[in-house]
């Protein structure tokens, strides 16, 4: 089967001239369907930087990164657009929602950017949100939710649109071990539905429940280990 | 979508939101304030030098603008009069016989305009008439009776019923003298007209002037709205046979009140012009600053895919909708504003105590200002326009980042 994600001797560099700081110093590495893989390491070893890069947020310094076969450095601002809204999922480490729109409609914006029709829109995100356990608290503003509450519409924003791939970046950071665990029992339970994830911690707690364990360090790969 | 979007984002920060509305719709009053109050000076200042002098249109012999003299004079005037009078624009038409002359007294002499004046159609146009401080205004059948001003009657130490000699050159250039008693004297507040103007009934003027019956120096074409002189004048224009008789638009007629009037605009504009640029930049800083403290947020809409030319779009609509509520709010007050002066006018008395008088007219302290569709929306329009093209620079500014740097 074809790899989702293929990263190789990805490098980058940050900074010109004299002061240039390695974030990643060659890292490879495939990510197949049904993955759901925990990425570790110090603090400064290049976790945000990759996830960045696969996600064509950042391009890389040099090294190559595809995504279900399609090579990032070829494709257009725009294309990248359309790959980030059609295939990828994102889930940031402070939840990001948009404060004007109620947790219904921060969920379905990714379906809207796709102009899926209203009504089937609202059938998907109704089931999302109940999959993520928020059934009821639909009409809320992000104000009204609590820091679990509002990541877990940011997992339901990530998957609404059934992404190819979902990348996050240390989702538990922000919420208390307890919400952390459902948080992550929910992941998994995406991830046996289908979806493949490539997440960043520095929970161990976390890294015990993943199925591969991907360690960084000093921005290269020190072990990659299925479980 | 992004229209519901940008709808929200502008109620986000509510008191920014009502601040700018508010600081918008504040110039933008100020400006419609000033503008309809130039406008109601203008009006007023027009509307009372025409019925003073010539009308909002001038019908007078064509070679007269070049040489004024008092033998170049329009003959068969009561036929033109009477046709005139039938057009529905025309509220009246006013004979004039005019001639420079010296009026003389006991106590000395000075040189004078001569005006010959229907006494009727005076009375129901003329500010003068209304400006009468003593005695009495003349009536259609006096025989040798004047009206002088104020200043006059000082100089040459006149009183009602004192005696007047009027010495000036008749038609065929001979010296020619009258004597009339004064009937009445005016006070306009102007120097100009108070010393300068001798009004007596235009049979004793053509006596005077020895002028053919029925001849007149002028007829003042007053309309019943000064928007219908451009109307009138072109349907005189090849009304009368060639070489007859000039039709002349009141600005032709006193062009130092013309020019006034171009000079206060043209400086009023550069006034208007700031006001309305410092609208502008009150919401070009607040959509500048709304879109920079919102970047973390955009990079999150394009990393779900948003495209930039979206978050353009957004913020677009964002501009858009903050500056059509500001217009509106601006429209609104400034409606109110002017209306309100526009019913009630403005008291200067309390700042000139002299009253006001602009290149010779006096005008009544009390302005009102003028209210028209166009002065109360093409400040907002013009605001609006440029709103929507200095909005490229907040736009820009919204998706020219690295997602990746904003989001870390
Ligand atoms: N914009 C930048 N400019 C300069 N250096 C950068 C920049 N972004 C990251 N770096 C550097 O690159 C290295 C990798 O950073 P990165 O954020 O990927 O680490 P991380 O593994 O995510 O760390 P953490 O666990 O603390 O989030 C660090 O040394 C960091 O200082
Ligand atoms: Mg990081």
């Amino acid at each position: 089967m074809d790899a989702i994600v293929t990263v190789s001797n990805v490098v980058k560099n940050y900074g010109q001239d004299h002061v240039v700081t390695a974030a990643l110093s060659g890292v490879s590495l495939r990510l197949e369907p049904g993955d759901f893989a925990v990425m570790a390491g110090p603090s400064g070893s290049g976790k945000s930087t990759l996830l960045n890069i696969i996600g064509g947020l950042d391009r890389p310094t040099s090294g190559s990164v595809s995504i279900e076969g399609r090579e990032l450095a070829s494709l257009s601002d725009a294309d990248l657009s359309r790959l980030r809204r059609d295939r990828i999922g994102f889930i940031f480490q402070g939840y990001n929602l948009i404060p004007v729109m109620t947790a219904l409609e921060n969920a379905e914006y990714v379906l809207m950017l796709q102009g899926a029709p209203a009504a089937r829109r609202r059938e998907k995100v109704l089931a999302v949100l109940a999959e993520v356990g928020l059934s009821g608290l639909e009409n809320r503003y992000p104000r009204e939710l609590s820091g679990g509450q509002q990541q877990r519409v940011a997992i339901a924003r990530a998957i609404a649109a059934e992404p190819a791939l979902i990348l996050a970046d240390e989702p538990t950071a922000n919420v208390d071990s307890r919400t952390g665990d459902s948080l992550i029992a929910l992941m998994r339970r995406l991830n046996e539905k289908g979806a493949t994830f490539l997440f960043s911690t520095h929970d161990p707690a976390v890294m015990a429940k993943a199925r591969r364990l991907i360690v960084l360090k000093d921005g290269l790969v020190e072990s990659d280990s299925e479980k | 979508m992004l229209i519901r979007l940008a709808f929200r984002n502008i109620w986000r920060n509510r008191r920014r939101t009502l601040i700018t509305m508010f600081s918008m719709a504040f110039g933008l009053a100020l400006a419609i304030f000033f503008i309809s109050w130039g406008a109601g000076v203008y009006a007023r200042l027009i509307n009372q030098a025409v019925r003073l002098q010539a009308g909002h249109v001038t019908l007078e012999h064509p070679g007269y603008r070049d040489a004024p003299a008092v033998d170049l004079f329009v003959p068969g005037s009561s036929k033109i009069i009477e046709e005139l009078s039938q057009w529905p624009e025309v509220e009246r038409v006013k004979p004039i016989v005019l001639g420079q002359g010296m009026a003389k007294s006991g106590a000395g002499s000075l040189g004078v305009a001569v005006v010959g004046v229907l006494p009727s159609a005076e009375a129901a146009s003329s500010p003068l008439v209304k400006n009468l401080s003593q005695g009495k205004y003349l009536a259609d059948n006096d025989g040798p009776w004047c009206v002088v001003g104020k200043k006059l009657a000082l100089k040459l130490n006149l009183g009602v019923g004192k005696k007047l000699v009027i010495a000036t050159n008749d038609v065929g250039g001979n010296l020619v003298e009258e004597l009339c008693r004064v009937k009445g004297i005016y006070d306009t507040g102007s120097d100009e007209i108070d010393t300068y103007l001798v009004q007596v009934p235009i049979g004793f003027a053509r006596n005077l002037f020895r002028m053919p019956e029925d001849s007149v120096t002028q007829l003042g074409v007053i309309l019943r709205k000064a928007d219908f002189q451009k109307r009138v004048l072109k349907r005189l224009s090849g009304h009368f046979p060639a070489g007859r008789v000039a039709a002349r638009a009141w600005q032709e007629v006193m062009p130092e009140v013309a020019s006034y009037i171009r000079m206060d605009k043209s400086s009023n504009w550069i006034f208007q012009a700031i006001l309305l640029f410092l609208v502008l930049f009150t919401i070009f800083n607040t959509m500048l600053m709304s879109v920079l403290e919102r970047r973390r947020e955009f990079a999150v809409l394009m990393a779900l895919g948003t495209k930039p030319s979206q978050i353009a779009s957004l913020i677009f609509f964002e501009s858009a909708f903050l500056g059509a509520l500001g217009c509106a709010a601006g429209i609104v007050l400034g409606g109110v504003v002017a209306l309100v002066f526009n019913v009630v006018g403005i008291d200067l008395a309390w700042f000139v105590k002299e009253g006001i008088s602009i290149s010779g007219f006096a005008l009544s302290t009390r302005i009102y200002s003028k209210v028209t569709p166009g002065i109360l929306l093409v400040p907002s329009i013009l605001v609006f326009a440029a709103i929507l093209v200095v909005s490229v620079i907040p736009m820009r500014r919204a998706v020219k980042f690295s997602i990746a740097d904003v989001l870390r």
